[in-house]
């Protein structure tokens, strides 16, 4: 809709808008804004879940807080849930009780809190595979996945402080593990538990001192992220998969308002009657069942939040064999490494993946273009592995259930995660890695040749050939962005003189020219390759992957046009 | 996904949306709105007959189907004994009447395989037979914990009664013997005594959870008070014992009075049978686990499902 098609607006509204602009010139740069383009792609939805489900989050918070009392006094309860009347409990529970069953809407309130959370964390960890996974990360995006990896790692940790505050059954044992891993600390554990809890586990203190944490400075924080995160974004823009006029300088999708804006407005109430209807059926985190934490409590089949899985699962699968004792001073490595050294393991990981990447690659050029997932074997089979490493993890952390469940012996389901986190990540990965070499290799043929029509044509001579058809030129456009995104690295061990680069004798050098070496050799070479140019009778004799083959198929191209060709010409018509 | 993409443009299909929305809701509510369970039908018939039990028909059953394990005078067989036969079984020495009650009542006796966990089965015989062999065995190879007959058992069944009357009748006498039972526990005692001694193995629910050495701690929700009694007293299988008072030594469990079991009992008969407040779907009080589950693959699936729709555009064949 141009300008000039619009409606006028009524003239009282347009005094308004006109004071408003002469003041803050808000047209010029609304306009601009308004045209912005978003990718129409559903895997750049995925940050906005996220998005929504953190309002949703901050929402149904606020409403909590206007009942919630955040103290471990204890009291004796005589509230209206009667199971539990003459309990002694903590202010804390019996506030949550009281939200509950005396506040309207109350426990819909505290089940949308809590799904939400569920999603919440659930949305950034797909919409940070998708970053990964299609290269988003790289330069000029460093800085907003850093920022992501920090969003992803407070979400954890306001999950696990916020499912600590109600004082129920596993609130308590949470928090006990979470005191045990601050005890393993060597020199400092001691000192560290007895400064949060404010003296002996659980104290009296420490649930205030979470609520601080919980519902000001995490939330704080959280929300400053966000807002830088969007604000990198608007100002960089997605990345887009590439596609006809798509470049790395053009971005090509729908412009913010109002198509754009209206999706995004339902695509929000979509999120919203997914949170709410799960918490209208799906009962969870029933403190009312769970009964109030005393420190001598402790039960079989209860879990963390989902996202806590992984610690928790390391820890059960962890040995001991590595505990050692120095001067007396016991270091339990069994609570260490699975505690912390996990969790640095995948959050630093995840942190410095772009700098470990860009220095391989040797890549320096900003990217504006995803990649396609297949045109990155490496780095995709890489994710594979860690999501396998973390899916295992997080498995382990319900062996109990599991076990319980499908009736494995408890020790079995110990030694099979235990030699699955080794296993299972090198197979993901072996796997993947082929899966993408092989859609590389097809993807080549798909543009040397067209696509397989399924139908079969007799030649003149009897000889019988399947049609290939022509592929459209969005997707000819698709397959011919490879080769200027994944660079295939040469590493010559020395120059055209014959001289070894300074740069790569040093140590450092050497392992970089091995790495850059690792991360591209297997990659399919399309360089010279012509579309729709391959001779079909040569169909089916790619095998070779080496980077003469794709000269071998321009070579052929142009050997004329045989009567299949013609016939694919004609079939293209009829579409 | 092709079929919807081609029609969500249709002038009507926002009505249809917003219908299937209200059937959505309004189905949904149907079921969510809590239908109030029946009183359990439960009996307390049982007990006044242990006075006149029948040592014969006891000693009769046992040798037809406990001796062979047990042996006739009900010393055990050991696996060597026993060899290629695998029928073996331990010393039923002092054992008592409550462990044959609780071991026979439940199903678990007599075992199919000895070498695996027995699982809960429906009792092979009725109540005045499980009475004779349970007296038959007390008698006969030493005596130990009694049945607890104060404690409310079975379940009236229907098929025992004549008439309807009769069975609802023993049904009002069972339930009331029930709540009187309970009603003289303390939630807070229970709580605190079952959390620190049993939740570990059957988990916070009663739901039961893994153990080591490919043993499993049962669900207690279909183990009637007096078997939940019997179960503590007798420690069947992996479970310790929990002996009723506090001067008796033995019980790796340590000992819980009769006062503080009937607290117990309260606990974990009130527990389940409270409604679950927070939704149709209770997802079996299994907790995180599947909550996480749902989240990924009910939530998280509906809400890309959803992006994959609104961003679908017909695409060109090609
Ligand atoms: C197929 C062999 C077998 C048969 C038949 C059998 N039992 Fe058992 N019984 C066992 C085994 C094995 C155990 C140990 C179970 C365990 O530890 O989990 C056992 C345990 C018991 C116990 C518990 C002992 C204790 O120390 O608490 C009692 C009581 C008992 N049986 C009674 C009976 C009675 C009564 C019958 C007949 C109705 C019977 N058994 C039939 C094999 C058998
Ligand atoms: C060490 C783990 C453990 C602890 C602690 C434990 N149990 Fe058990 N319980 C078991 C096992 C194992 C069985 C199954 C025994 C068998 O049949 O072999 C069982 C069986 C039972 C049963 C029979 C369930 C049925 O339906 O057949 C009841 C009732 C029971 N336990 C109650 C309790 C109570 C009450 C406590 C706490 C005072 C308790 N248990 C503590 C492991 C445990």
């Amino acid at each position: 809709m141009s300008d000039n098609q619009a409606p006028q607006a009524p003239k009282a509204m347009r005094g308004v808008g006109n004071f408003i602009d002469d003041r803050f010139h808000l047209a010029k740069m609304g306009e601009k804004n308004l045209r912005k383009v978003f990718p129409n792609h559903w895997s750049f939805m995925l940050g906005e879940i996220a998005l929504y489900s953190f309002i949703i989050l901050l929402l149904s918070g606020v409403f909590l807080t206007l009942w919630f009392n955040p103290s471990m006094g204890h009291i004796v309860y005589d509230g209206s849930y009667e199971r539990l009347r003459g309990v002694g409990m903590s202010e804390a529970y019996a506030s949550t009780l009281h939200i509950t069953f005396d506040v309207r809407g109350g426990l819909l309130m505290r089940q949308i809190h809590h799904w939400a959370a569920l999603i919440f964390v659930a949305s950034l960890v797909i919409h940070m595979l998708r970053v990964f996974f299609t290269g988003a990360f790289r330069k000029p995006r460093e800085i907003n996945w850093l920022i992501g990896v920090a969003i992803f790692t407070l979400a954890i940790v306001e999950g696990l402080f916020g499912y600590s505050l109600p004082d129920d059954l596993p609130s308590g044992m949470g928090l006990r593990i979470f005191q045990g891993v601050l005890l393993a600390l060597p020199l400092i554990g001691t000192y560290a538990s007895f400064y949060l809890f404010g003296g002996e586990f659980p104290g009296e203190v420490i649930i205030p001192r979470l609520y601080s944490l919980h519902i000001l400075v995490i939330p704080a924080i959280l929300l400053a992220l966000i807002a830088a995160h969007f604000m990198i974004l608007w100002h960089q823009k997605h990345t887009q998969y590439p596609g006809t006029g798509r470049t790395e300088k053009k971005v090509v999708g729908t412009p913010m308002f109002p198509a754009f804006a209206i999706k995004a407005g339902g695509f929000f109430f979509f999120t919203f009657a997914v949170i709410v209807g799960l918490s209208a059926f799906v009962q969870i985190n029933p403190i009312h069942l769970f009964g109030p934490f005393t420190p001598t409590s402790i039960t079989a089949g209860l879990q963390p939040d989902w996202y806590m899985g992984f610690l928790e699962g390391s820890l059960r699968i962890f040995p001991n064999w590595f505990d050692i004792t120095i001067a007396g001073y016991a270091i339990p490595m069994g609570v260490l490494i699975p505690g912390l050294g996990f969790m640095g393991i995948l959050f630093g990981g995840l942190a410095a993946w772009p700098f470990v990447e860009a220095w391989i690659t040797g890549d320096k050029r900003p990217h504006n273009l995803a990649d396609r997932p297949r045109n990155a074997p490496v780095r995709t089979g890489l994710g594979a592995a860690g999501i396998t490493f973390y899916g295992l993890l997080w498995l382990a952390g319900s062996n109990d259930i599991l076990s319980h469940t499908f009736e494995i012996s408890l020790y079995t389901t110990t030694w099979i995660f235990r030699i699955g986190i080794f296993v299972g990540p090198v197979i993901a990965y072996i796997i993947t890695k082929r899966i993408c070499l092989g859609m590389q290799r097809r993807d080549r043929e798909t543009l040397e040749h067209g696509y397989e029509s399924g139908t079969i044509a007799q030649l003149p001579g009897g000889e019988f050939v399947e049609v290939h058809k022509e592929s459209s030129p969005e997707t000819v456009h698709v397959l011919e962005s490879k080769e200027s995104m994944t660079p295939r690295i040469e590493t010559p061990a020395a120059n055209a003189n014959g001289v070894e680069s300074p740069a790569s004798r040093s140590l450092m050098g050497k392992l970089r020219a091995r790495l850059a070496d690792w991360y591209t050799r297997d990659n399919i070479s399309f360089v010279g390759v012509e579309p729709h140019s391959g001779h079909h009778l040569h169909h089916g004799s790619h095998n070779g992957d080496g980077p003469t083959h794709g000269v071998q198929g321009s070579e052929n191209g142009h050997g004329g046009s045989t009567a299949s060709d013609k016939v694919t010409q004609g079939a293209g018509q009829n579409k | 996904m092709k079929w919807i993409t081609a029609r969500r443009r249709h002038p009507l299909a926002g009505y249809v949306v917003v219908i299937i929305a209200l059937a959505f809701f309004g189905v949904g509510y149907t079921f969510v709105a809590p239908a109030t369970s029946p009183a359990q039908a439960q009996n307390a018939s049982a007990e006044s007959d242990l006075a006149n039990v029948d040592l014969a028909n006891g000693r009769e059953l046992f040798n037809q189907s406990c001796a062979s394990c047990h042996g006739q005078d009900g010393k055990g067989i050991t696996k060597t004994e026993a060899g290629n036969a695998g029928a073996w079984g331990p010393d039923l020495t002092g054992v008592g009447a409550a462990a044959v009650d609780f071991q026979v009542s439940t199903g678990r006796m007599p075992s199919a395989n000895p070498d695996a966990q027995m699982p809960r089965k429906p009792a092979m015989y009725g109540r005045d037979d499980i009475n004779d062999i349970a007296a038959y065995v007390d008698a006969q190879f030493g005596g130990g914990p009694g049945i607890p007959v104060n404690v409310p058992g079975d379940k009236p069944k229907r098929a025992d009664f004549e008439s309807e009357a009769d069975y609802e009748e023993a049904t009002e006498l069972y339930q009331s013997s029930l709540e009187q039972y309970t009603g003289g526990g303390d939630t807070e005692a229970g709580m605190k005594l079952y959390m620190t001694n049993c939740a570990h193995c059957h988990s916070w629910s009663g739901g039961g959870g893994a153990l080591t050495d490919g043993r499993w701690a049962p669900d207690l929700n279909s183990a009637t008070p007096r078997q939940i009694y019997e179960a503590m007293l007798t420690g069947p299988g992996a479970m310790p014992v929990f002996q009723d008072s506090n001067d008796e030594v033995g019980g790796e469990g340590g000992a819980i009075s009769s006062s503080e079991k009937q607290s117990l009992i309260k606990f974990i008969v009130d527990l389940e049978n409270e409604p679950n407040a927070g939704g149709y779907f209770g997802l079996n009080r299994v907790g995180q686990v599947a909550e996480g589950f749902i989240g990924w693959t009910v939530g998280i699936s509906l809400i890309v499902a959803c992006a994959i729709w609104i961003t679908a555009k017909q695409r060109a064949h090609d």
